[in-house]
């Protein structure tokens, strides 16, 4: 209906009238909230001067003897992350056909299991990560838990997403060999929906190691809390190779996913 | 019998199957991170009871504050509003240099995408943490550093929705004597006006989700009350606190997935 109101150039040459209205609106709104955010011209320029002395402090020589800690703290987020995604992979899969509004066995099943993947994904990482760390101590178990609880309800969403829209004819072909209820879910819809759900948990992947690398923050694991630390100690000597690493091991599974999907799809 | 099976041509022979190899290794390797994290799922579920015992603390939310997580959750949204706002100006400046079809040159090209990937890679609890070191507490160091991490992502979107814009378009629009601008502004904005409003809009909803945690390294908000509490055992006061973020981000949520249908 607005296809032809969203778009320019207008047969009058004026600007189109619901972007500009939209746009009007976005300017108010960050008006608005200018203040709320204490927004500050004067504090941000006067800020700079600052902002590169902190960075002068992070070009020290690292402090070698720390490296090995490193390490191990980073492949105990890397082991965070591929254990959490892995659970969430074993958990959604039910849960994604059970959302999926072809596949579910009852609309009553599908509606309750769409909420609660809504509500297991709306709270981000971090606040599930405070509540496991005060219930059961600190370490990566919290950390795995928060990480795989709201996977979950992300992975079991986008799973049911790729599960409406395959095609119902290769479904129907598969259900006129006499195929039973598990039969038709694995042999009509699975095939279809395997490239799409490798993607999904690449990318599922990439984010949970984004989260576990700052989940010890609030004590549930990983190199995030070594990161607070440095910062509080000012220990800019940790600070920068911390930082390195993070980066590094981001950046490299980002292309690797990158190609594997490729490779796939 | 054996007469026709020896005339019955040879079957080929079965593909290996590497599904339980794969299967095999992935739970071998899931026990060995199990074992080096010194995880024990025994103790979990021995603890089950203390688990049920510690959430059913929280079942009594006060509300008794709620002026002020108001506030706070205001303060949060504006985070969240800026943060978008700043990632989208510069996701707009740098996705048609990091886009192949749309810039100047190939120097160009690299450092765009490098950027975006350099500010991607960098969490932005991470930038909060440095930011709040040298611009002091409060919501502008949330703001700036959800902007900087999420322009890494929204540039990313853009420039590969502006790669699928097909090349017709382009030419169409440089073919009238366009500057490079005028095949921008022109050809590739308009081609993806709704893909990119879909994006910005997730953005904001993701951005919305991280401003809620961006209080626990200083950066204002509703997380550093959320911290306070739970640091103070006020698991009423907490519940609350949850609440309150639990049914914004579920209203945004809804929001943002009722106009992004609208969009498509």
């Amino acid at each position: 209906m607005s296809s032809s109101r969203l778009c320019w150039p207008t047969p009058n040459g004026l600007p189109a009238l619901g972007p500009s209205v939209i746009m009007a609106a976005c300017v108010l709104l960050l008006v608005i909230s200018a203040s709320a955010v204490e927004l500050d011209l004067v504090r941000l320029f006067t800020a700079i001067p600052r902002m590169f002395e902190f960075a002068s402090h992070l070009l020290v020589m690292p402090d070698w003897e720390y490296l090995p800690t490193l390490g191990v703290n980073m492949l105990q987020t890397i082991e965070m992350t591929f254990l959490a995604t892995s659970i969430a992979l074993v958990i959604s899969l039910p849960l994604g056909v059970m959302a999926a509004a072809n596949a579910s066995p009852h609309p009553a099943v599908f509606h309750a299991t769409r909420n609660l993947l809504t509500l297991m994904r709306a709270l981000p990482e971090l606040v599930w990560a405070l509540v496991f760390v005060s219930a059961v101590g600190l370490g990566p178990l919290p950390g795995v838990m928060a990480l795989s609880f709201v996977t979950v309800g992300f992975m079991g969403k986008f799973f049911a997403e790729s599960i409406e829209v395959v095609d119902a004819r290769q479904i129907e072909g598969v259900a006129a060999h006499g195929a039973s209820w598990l039969q038709l879910r694995t042999f009509g819809i699975f095939p279809q929906v395997f490239p799409d759900f490798v993607g999904t948990v690449m990318y599922i992947l990439d984010h949970n190691l984004r989260a576990a690398a700052i989940l010890g923050l609030v004590g549930a694991g990983g190199i995030g809390y070594d990161l607070v630390m440095a910062m509080r100690m000012f220990d800019y000597d940790r600070l920068l190779p911390i930082a390195l690493s993070i980066y590094v091991v981001v950046t490299v599974l980002d292309r690797l996913s990158d190609r594997f999907r490729r490779r796939l799809i | 019998m054996t007469a026709f099976e020896a005339v019955r041509p040879p079957l080929p022979k079965k593909p290996f199957n590497p599904t339980p190899v794969w299967l095999s290794g992935w739970l071998a390797l899931l026990w060995v991170i199990v074992h080096d994290l010194e995880l024990s799922f025994e103790t979990l579920a021995y603890g089950a009871q203390d688990i049920v015992e510690y959430f059913s603390r929280y079942s009594t939310p006060d509300f008794s504050d709620l002026s002020r997580y108001v506030e706070l959750l205001m303060q949060t949204l504006a985070t969240a509003v800026w943060g978008s706002a700043l990632a989208f100006v510069v996701a707009v400046l740098l996705s048609p240099l990091a886009s192949r079809n749309l810039t100047p040159n190939a120097t160009v090209y690299r450092i765009a995408r490098e950027t975006l990937n350099f500010m991607r890679a960098m969490p932005d609890l991470l930038l909060a943490l440095i930011f709040v070191a040298s611009l002091g507490l409060g919501p502008l160091p949330g703001a700036l550093a959800l902007g900087i991490h999420t322009a890494g992502f929204l540039g990313k979107f853009f420039s590969e929705s502006l790669e699928r814009v097909d090349a017709g378009v382009y030419e169409a629009v440089s073919a009238t004597g366009a500057s490079r601008l005028q095949v921008v502004m022109y050809a590739g904005w308009p081609s993806i006006l709704r893909e990119a409003l879909g994006y910005t809009l997730y953005i904001f909803d993701r951005n919305v989700r991280m401003a809620a945690v961006l209080g626990l390294v200083g950066a204002g908000g509703i997380g550093l009350a959320l911290h306070d509490t739970l640091r103070m055992f006020n698991y009423n006061e907490s519940a609350a606190l949850i609440i309150v973020i639990l049914v914004t981000i579920l209203i945004i949520d809804y929001l943002s997935t009722w106009l992004r249908g609208k969009l498509n």
